[in-house]
Formats: C-alpha cells, sequence, structure tokens
C-alpha cells in the first residue's frame, strides 16, 4: 500500500488528486480532473475511446493504472485542442503542432468524418501521430494508424477522406 | 483510502530481491500491462503492488550475441521490436507478426516478455518464436537458466517460471537467420483480435530442393502454442512438394486439440489449422523456385 495520492503532468500543468485501489488513469482523468474527453469504451485496449499522450506515445488509458502514471507527462484531447487553439504557451517535444491538430479538425469536419463523436478524440490522437510521422501517408500506413479506433456510427470512409484530406492540408475530394 | 503500490526499480537485482520474498498473489510483475490490466479491472486480480519493469536497463534493447544470437530484452515493446533494424534485417517474420498484433497503443506498450509470459493459447508470437527455435532466459536471485520456448509453456496462462523468477530475455539462434520462415494469421472478425489459428513455419531447403530442416507450430488450437513434430518429419528428407505439404498439414489436423469458443468451433479450428498450414507450407516452397 502506499499513500493514496497521484502526482504527475495533466496537458502541461502538474496535478495530484486521491486515487483508490487499481483506479486506472482513465477513470482518474474523467473523474478526478473532469477532463471528460477521454471516455472509457471496452475497458481492454481494443477501441480507441480512451488514447493519451503518455511521454511520447499514444497508449490506451484505460490499461494504465494511475499510480504507474504518476510522475509522467500526459496530455488529453483538451490538451491536444489548447495546442490547437494556440493556447499552450511551451509544449513539450514530441507533440503535435497546432497547425496540425488544426488541419486534422478541420478536415474530419468538411469530410464529415464524425457524428456522434465518441471515438473523435482518439481518430484525432491517431491521425496527428500518424501525420507527424509521415506527412505524407500510403493508404496501408493510413489504416494502420487508425485501426484499433472503433467509429460506433460505422463513418470509416469519412474519418479516411479526412485523414487524406489533412495530408494534402487541402480540400476534401474524392469518394 | 489505499492504492495499489507501483516500484519501478532500476537495476534487475532490486527486482529479483522483491520477487524472492513476495507472495504472487500480492506482487504482480508489470510490464507493458496490456494483458494484465483488463485482468485487473475485471477484478479477476487484486494486487497490492505492480513491480514495474521498464527502468530495468537488463531488460531493456535489443543485441546480437557473441555466439550470433539475437537477444531481445524482456522488455521490448512490440513496435520497438518490428521496428528494429536488426529484427527486420535477420528475422523479417517476426517483425511481420508483430506489426500485426492489437493495435498502435497495445504495440507501444506490450512487451515481449509480456506477451510470452502471458501464455495466452492463441498468441502470435509464440508460433513463430517456436519456428525460430527460440529460447527464453529465466533469472531468479537462485541463478539463471535457458529453456527451450516449447518447454516454457505449458498450458493456458501457465510457463515454467517459478514464482521468485523473472522472464529476462528471448534468444533467437543464429541457424533460424538461414531458414525460410513464414506466419499466417486467420482472424475472421477482425484484423486486430487474436487469430482463431495462427500457423508459423520454418523451412531449410538445400541445392538440390531436398528439405533439410523444417518446424510447424500452431497457436489457437489447443492449450499451448503447439509444435508439431509430426508434421515437420514428413517434410524432412524430402523436396517439399504439394503431396508433402498436404500430408504435413494433416499431421497438424491429427495433433492439434482446439476448443470451442467465439472465435470458432473445435472442429472449424481443426480444418482451419490444416488449411492454413498447407497454404503456408505450399507458399515456403514456392518461396525458394
Amino acid at each position: 500500500m502506499s499513500e493514496a495520492s497521484v502526482e504527475l503532468w495533466v496537458n502541461g500543468e502538474r496535478v495530484r488528486a486521491p486515487v483508490w485501489g487499481t483506479e486506472f488513469l482513465a477513470e482518474f482523468l474523467r473523474e478526478r480532473l473532469g477532463l471528460v474527453g477521454t471516455k472509457v469504451g471496452c475497458g481492454v485496449g481494443v477501441c480507441g475511446l480512451c488514447t493519451v499522450w503518455m511521454d511520447g506515445k499514444l497508449v490506451s488509458s484505460c490499461l494504465v493504472p494511475a499510480v504507474v502514471a504518476a510522475g509522467r507527462h500526459v496530455w488529453t484531447v483538451e490538451g491536444l485542442v489548447a495546442l490547437a487553439e494556440g493556447r499552450v504557451a511551451d509544449p513539450p517535444p514530441g507533440l503535435p503542432s497546432g497547425r496540425l491538430v488544426r488541419a486534422v479538425q478541420q478536415a474530419l469536419v468538411e469530410c464529415e468524418g464524425l457524428q456522434c463523436g465518441i471515438c473523435t478524440p482518439g481518430q484525432l490522437w491517431a491521425a496527428c501521430a500518424l501525420l507527424q510521422e509521415e506527412p505524407n501517408p500510403p493508404e496501408d500506413q493510413v489504416r494502420e494508424f487508425l485501426a484499433g479506433n472503433l467509429c460506433r456510427c460505422t463513418g470509416y470512409q469519412g474519418i479516411l477522406r479526412a485523414v487524406r484530406a489533412a495530408a494534402r492540408e487541402g480540400r476534401c475530394v474524392g469518394g | 483510502m489505499w492504492a495499489v503500490e507501483y516500484l519501478a526499480p532500476e537495476h534487475l537485482g532490486e527486482v529479483l530481491e522483491v520477487l524472492a520474498g513476495a507472495d504472487p498473489t500480492e506482487t504482480v510483475v508489470w510490464a507493458g500491462g496490456t494483458a494484465l490490466a483488463p485482468l485487473l479491472r475485471r477484478g479477476l486480480l487484486e494486487p497490492r503492488r505492480l513491480l514495474g519493469l521498464e527502468r530495468v536497463g537488463e531488460l531493456a534493447g535489443l543485441s546480437v550475441e557473441d555466439d550470433g544470437s539475437l537477444r531481445i530484452g524482456a522488455v521490448v515493446r512490440l513496435r520497438e521490436l518490428y521496428g528494429a533494424e536488426l529484427v527486420r534485417g535477420r528475422l523479417p517474420v517476426l517483425a511481420w507478426t508483430a506489426r500485426r498484433i492489437g493495435n498502435l497503443r497495445v504495440q507501444n506498450m506490450a512487451t515481449v516478455g509480456g506477451h510470452l509470459a502471458h501464455a495466452d493459447p492463441a498468441q502470435d508470437l509464440p508460433p513463430v518464436l517456436l519456428a525460430l527455435d527460440a529460447e527464453v532466459r529465466l533469472q531468479s536471485r537462485r541463478g539463471t537458466r535457458a529453456l527451450p520456448l516449447e518447454e516454457f509453456l505449458l498450458g493456458p496462462m501457465q510457463t515454467a517460471r517459478a514464482e521468485d523468477e523473472l522472464l529476462t530475455e528471448v534468444r533467437v539462434p543464429p541457424r533460424a537467420f538461414r531458414w525460410r520462415t513464414g506466419y499466417v494469421r486467420y482472424a475472421p472478425r477482425s484484423a486486430e483480435d487474436y487469430p482463431t489459428v495462427g500457423v508459423a513455419a520454418s523451412v531449410e531447403v538445400d541445392a538440390d530442393g531436398v528439405c533439410r530442416e523444417a518446424r510447424v507450430a500452431v497457436a489457437g488450437a489447443g492449450p499451448k502454442a503447439l509444435r508439431v513434430r509430426a508434421a515437420e518429419q514428413v517434410l524432412v528428407g524430402g523436396p517439399l512438394s504439394a503431396d508433402r505439404c498436404r500430408e504435413a498439414a494433416r499431421r497438424v489436423e491429427g495433433e492439434v486439440d482446439p476448443w470451442d469458443d467465439t472465435r470458432g468451433s473445435a472442429a472449424y479450428k481443426r480444418a482451419m489449422a490444416r488449411v492454413w498450414t498447407e497454404r503456408l507450407l505450399r507458399q515456403l516452397a514456392a518461396a525458394g523456385s
């Protein structure tokens, strides 16, 4: 047993909050910190709703015990939006640029890449991670990065169009 | 209020020290967490303490050892495994397979050692590593031992690891680099799912077209990833003809012992183990012509 609180960095701010038992990062972010952009879906790392950025890598926060995240730098979709809106003074290296996030957001809207929105935070993270690594990705790489982000509205074609469009930083084209 | 404790030592000696005195129901080794977290979330495990491995330098990295074998540290993540030149160059089948497990987030988290220690019979890496003659190293304060992977895997979620031991590395011997190795996985529901069956095979064929070495291993069709020697025996000593490939596949069908689950009925898995073995062997045969 340890002291029942955890301190970490979330969206650039140092936070400390109590944890209970084997509470996971996804629930910690939502219930302790009120950051409800991160959802809990499958709880086994399959669906992508709880995607966050932790120390440079995308992870499923439903699989990370809150105590394991202690001392780390975590960014949620709220932080990603802050980046897009230019509200982050000194973003840590490895995060996508605000310009990239804006391009993906805009493409998702223009290409009808979202409907109910529950998978959108995960899709946004996956698309940004892809385009950071490969600005002009081939189709199979687009699918590889988006795999494991389950859209409940079956809107995959729109999401794929959006990522291609964001890669071109252009308008949505094609079917 | 209480919270599970997270220990993250920097040295292997400290890990082994903790393991030596630990009650395994209270202290759980924590690597990537992708296999254990769902068990914690469902209350199937209720540890008091997680023994984290991520900061232990001795468990990290990939290297070629003096005897030419490829050493894969236990905490190498799947994404690191398939991204490594050492792996892509020598063992492309291993990179190909690791890249098809789960999704990008899982590949960022899951470790090779954790994957093997979890010992789910439907996992993808065990058959591939069996077909590459891999061995695992186990270490405790009592000493170090090497075990062929085949002897390490005992059954569903069961391994030869003693309670005070840690899986520290996996080794692939250099002879496996010469082999033609392939893996096919059949996942009818979704590409990210565990396979209904997965078949790995290696062959070494001499200049006269005679098969000199063969390994055949199957996942998802029994209590553990299974090496099928009866099929290997059919292949060795002759050409990889269509008849021999078919007969080896029949032997696989006869040896596997699957059960019914959401990925398919036992009868279906048995049939698919034959079908995919034959396809893979025909592919390997064609790759040399």
